[in-house]
């Protein structure tokens, strides 16, 4: 409902959508340009004559190629699938049950319990990396997936709650009331009744837990040691720079094609992603 | 807690073994023995493919040792070995630089075993070796190597602005690198926090004026005249004379620079060198002539008060959280004998200098001039903590980049007297702790 | 009601344990007691083994002893420490203001109806989606001195003449990192605020457009104060990541030029990982936290002041 002119509308509307797109995917496609770029365009420098960044004459799958057989990136890949999936499992798991206790059940501590979760989240991963180090030792999970699957619910498991929390406070008391009048335990309305109507809430939980997942850098970079353990992030930013050499070309392939699983995860749930975010926000 | 630490300890061992055949690794055979060893990735490829193609297959049937090469960037061996010692368990043989094995000796295994050995064999470790791996108590890592740095400059641009022969003096270099610069060419120098081209620049140019970090007595003594001569002097310098990008750089921004021909000199290892021997194709100058004939080297030129080098030295330590002590050491021996170690170090052709006397009458020396002035590096670096000991407060300051900040900070802006005043502060701080 | 009763509510258990747990605190107990565990073990007892690691001098392979505050006092007194300290606060600052008015501005856009809309507003995502070292890296490529796109861009349109220096010029580095902040976190604010828009019952607008009120003015007194809870809490998420920020600089600049470009988290790694200091790197993470409460706090105290209005 713009009124007014044309040009209006391509002054206020088309013209800062096209700007806001351009500056927000631009660099995915300089990604996939530089992915397929010679190296002998790639390393020309920005004022020599023949530079041309927005395309390429000559695509090549040479860094592509190098990439997945002359490093560990698969087994990273593996490894942050693995990872991030068990991790996302047992945050899940948690948060979906913790949510629910704290936005349904009375009790004395219900109060002091949600802030107490609520300020975990306060402690970042870069303040805890250091003692949690030791810890991991002294468990001797050190250099193994499990040093990462057992401390990422850590900032995971608070985010699931409050999402969770959220949708149960949504769903009518009447539910559970009218079940448990049915000779249903209270425990049995919550399994049965309640977490199947929530389970937009809990996908959207779990896509969320699932990306942050892979975000996840600091502990992957402190935690783990040898390259067959690292995670794609840190996979490519440590091995991908070789001797004198920054392997551009390896390098924005291991970016572009560690970015996938993501995309596509996102892409299949888009709906409940953008939902369970805005469903966060506001409540 | 202890319930919870033993059950999740079996969940993990349980869980973490469907998670090992999940990705593939085969458990390791009871009988083989496995050594992890760890270094950076060397800027001659050629030696690391020797290493992993050639020399470890050897290794493995002369010993019945499998040894697992892990290679990564230099800069990332120091959060490397912290992590692993953190976490009680990595690679079996860390590569170290310099003297940070001052750093991490308490978490060393004495080597003093396989050290005296090849040290006594070899013509006798040069004192720079000894120093950076040699506490007084215990040998704390065998010596592998001196990197040799030099300038490498471009010997067309210098004979064009009417030098035949590489300035021999700052000032004349200053004046040189004016020229070049007025022409589009500058000199190339890292000032930021990375092992190899920063310090190897900076120890030097401090000591060829005079200054030091501690006195003979162990006082501290970098807040002097003749250290505030070489910060004055690197802030005209590095704005009439340099590309003012090297703030940001790492070790390898000078080699790309330099070989597409955005700056005329700079100061590093031997690989741009090398790299244009190795594909004399793709390196050409401006004139479409090969690079590699157009390459000289030179030590840093002298300052009022002499002619200093620095010189990325490395060696390897024995971690004592490893569960194949035995191994490594039997490894280390094994590559340090002559005639396995010489293989590795003619791959390096010149790069590398190895730490003990008995190499310099290597005929590889005399096979090509351009490498010569890499010959006697070792002999001649000096280590830091210049003049004091070099010890685990020099190795403090070295590792957090001091004496390089000194010069950045003053060719950002900061006054000279600035500059100096604070890193004889960090100093001060570092060297009265206990 | 008319749903067929799921099976297990068919015999209806009542053995001791459904019984205990129909009170409802014992039910909660033992719904939280898993994430109180993990939360326990690891964020409550690291925390305090944090603290006490700052208070001591262990070194990485030495455990130290107890030296009261000298950390403390050590890391005030450096100046890098300092600059990471103002970095952090400057770069949180900077960065919230544009991703709030930038986020505000695509939202705005983003709420009208046009063709491709759920298309665009998925794509728009992506910078949040990817992971941040990675989408870090590609960055990295476009700002290298030596063969930055943006370079070549300035100099075709003749806007500049020399190599700007987006990595190794300390102001523009400190500049540079915020760009990619914002960059990444744009997306997060503009759908968060979009759903806060489409909330907005459009009838208020309506009635603000009869009673003579423009666009500047129906944005200023109906959509900001409706939106403002929804803001509150999105500013707060992203003020609580930006402060704690640590892949971003780590793969754009390290810290660098000259410790130019140093936040807390950085810091703490170089001391504390990269040279093995570790009880100075603990001491430095610390000293983010009671920053951190305090910007939380004040954050906590103005929504629930515009709450309840």
């Amino acid at each position: 409902m713009i009124e007014g002119a044309r040009w209006r509308k391509w002054v206020w509307f088309y013209l800062p959508l096209g700007a806001f797109i351009l500056a927000l995917l631009f660099p995915f496609y300089w990604m996939i340009v530089t992915t397929v770029r010679p190296d002998g365009e790639l390393y020309r420098p920005w004022n020599h004559p023949l530079y041309s960044p927005f395309w390429t004459s000559n695509p090549t799958l040479d860094h592509v190629k190098s990439l997945l057989q002359e490093t560990l990136f698969n087994t990273w890949m593996l490894n942050t699938m693995f990872i991030a999936f068990v991790a996302t499992v047992i945050s899940l798991v948690c948060g979906v049950i913790a949510g629910y206790a704290l936005a349904r059940l009375t009790f004395r501590w219900a109060g002091i319990l949600g802030t107490a979760i609520f300020v975990t989240y306060l402690v970042p991963q870069t303040l805890l990396f250091i003692p949690l180090a030791e810890i991991i030792r002294d468990y001797r999970i050190g250099d193994t997936p499990w040093a990462l699957i057992l401390t990422y619910p850590t900032f995971l498991i608070p985010f699931c709650t409050w999402l969770m929390m959220g949708y149960f406070k949504a769903i009518p008391r009447e539910l559970e009331e009218c079940a448990r009048i049915d000779g249903a335990a209270r425990w049995q309305a919550m399994l049965y009744i309640i977490f199947p109507i929530a389970v937009p809430g809990i996908l959207s939980a779990g896509i969320f837990a699932f990306t942050l997942s892979w975000n996840e850098f600091i502990y992957a970079l402190v935690f783990l040691s040898s390259p067959e353990q690292k995670t794609v992030p840190v996979g490519v930013t440590s091995e991908l720079i070789r001797g004198d050499v920054f392997f551009w070309g390896s390098l924005m392939a291991g970016a572009l094609i560690g970015s996938i699983p993501v995309a596509v995860v996102y892409s299949f749930f888009v709906e409940h992603y953008v939902a369970g975010m805005t469903g966060s926000v506001k409540g | 807690m202890a319930r919870f630490t033993r059950r999740k300890f079996l969940q993990a061992s349980g869980a973490g073994l469907a998670g090992i055949l999940a990705s593939h690794q085969a458990p390791v055979l009871a009988q083989q023995r496995t050594v992890h060893w760890i270094k950076w990735n060397d800027f001659v490829p050629a030696s690391d493919e020797l290493l992993r193609k050639t020399m470890l297959p050897e290794a493995m049937k002369a010993l019945g040792i499998k040894i697992n090469l892990e290679t990564v960037n230099g800069n990332d061996l120091q959060p490397r070995v912290t992590s692993a010692i953190q976490s009680g368990s990595g690679p079996d043989v860390f590569m170290l630089f310099n003297n940070h094995p001052h750093i991490y000796g308490a978490s060393s295994v004495d080597v003093s075993d396989v050290a005296d050995a090849i040290g006594k064999a070899q013509g006798g470790y040069y004192n720079v070796a000894k120093a950076n791996t040699m506490d007084g108590k215990k040998v704390l890592s065998v010596p592998w190597a001196v990197i040799g740095a030099e300038i490498a400059y471009r010997k067309s641009w210098f004979d064009e602005i009417g030098l035949s022969k590489f300035p021999e003096t700052w000032e004349q270099y200053h004046d040189a690198g004016k020229k070049l610069k007025a022409k589009g060419r500058p000199i190339g120098q890292t000032l930021g926090h990375t092992f190899g081209d920063a310090p190897t620049f900076s120890y030097p140019l401090l000591w060829s004026f005079g200054g030091k970090e501690v006195d003979e007595q162990g006082k501290v003594a970098l807040d002097s005249k003749e250290t505030l001569e070489s910060v004055k002097f690197m802030q005209a310098f590095w704005k009439d004379a340099h590309d003012e990008g090297g703030l940001a750089w790492d070790d390898t921004n000078n080699n790309r620079a330099f070989l597409s021909g955005t700056i005329s000199a700079t100061l590093n290892g031997a690989s741009i060198y090398i790299e244009t021997l190795r594909k004399p194709d793709q390196y050409k100058t401006e004139k479409n002539t090969p690079m590699k004939d157009d390459i000289r080297h030179s030590p840093l030129p002298r300052g009022p008060k002499g002619q200093f080098g620095f010189h990325l030295f490395q060696s390897h330590m024995v971690m004592r959280y490893s569960k194949n002590q035995e191994a490594a050491k039997e490894f280390l021996k094994w590559i340090h004998d002559p005639k396995n170690y010489e293989r590795w170090f003619v791959s390096q052709k010149g790069y590398s200098t190895p730490p003990a006397a008995m190499w310099e009458k290597h005929k590889m020396w005399d096979e090509d001039p351009v490498m010569a002035p890499f010959k006697i590096a070792a002999r001649l670096g000096l280590s830091p903590g210049y003049a004091g000991p070099p010890n685990r407060k020099a190795a403090e300051v070295l590792t957090k980049y001091i004496i390089t900040d000194m010069y950045a900070k003053a060719v950002q802006g900061m006054s000279p007297q600035e500059a100096v005043k604070w890193a004889a502060g960090e100093v001060r701080q570092i060297y009265s702790a206990t | 009601m008319e749903a067929a009763k799921p099976a297990a509510l068919q015999f209806v258990s009542r053995g001791p344990i459904s019984r205990a747990l129909e009170r409802e605190g014992t039910l909660a107990f033992w719904l939280l007691a898993p994430t109180l565990l993990i939360l326990t073990v690891f964020i409550a007892y690291p925390f305090v083994l944090g603290v006490w690691l700052s208070l001591s001098n262990s070194t990485v392979g030495e455990p130290g002893h107890f030296i009261g505050l000298a950390n403390f006092h050590k890391i005030f007194a450096d100046s890098i420490f300092r600059t990471a300290a103002i970095n952090t606060f400057v770069y949180t600052g900077i960065t919230t203001v544009f991703k709030l008015a930038l986020g505000l501005w695509l939202a705005l856009l983003l709420n009208r109806h046009f063709r491709g809309k759920a298309w665009i507003r998925a794509f728009i995502l992506l910078p949040f989606i990817i992971p941040t070292v990675l989408s870090t890296l590609a960055w990295k490529w476009m700002f290298d001195p030596t063969f930055s796109v943006f370079n070549w861009l300035f100099w075709k349109m003749h806007i500049i003449n020399s190599r700007i220096n987006w990595l190794g010029d300390p102001e523009l580095a400190m500049g540079s990192i915020m760009i990619v902040n914002v960059w990444r976190g744009v997306p997060f604010y503009a759908i968060s605020l979009l759903a806060g828009l489409q909330t907005i019952n459009p009838d208020l607008h309506e009635a603000a457009a009869i009673d003579g009120a423009n666009r500047w003015q129906r944005f200023r007194h109906v959509t900001w104060p409706l939106l403002l809870p929804v803001t509150m809490v999105v500013v707060l998420f992203s003020v609580i990541q930006t402060f704690a920020d640590f892949q971003l600089v780590y793969v754009l600049t390290g810290g660098g030029p000259a410790n130019a470009t140093h936040l807390f988290a950085t810091y703490a790694y170089q001391i504390g990982i990269g040279t093995g200091l570790l009880s100075e790197g603990a001491a430095i993470s610390l000293a983010m936290f009671p920053a951190l409460l305090l910007v939380v706090v004040f954050q906590l105290w103005y929504i629930r002041k515009v709450e309840n209005r």
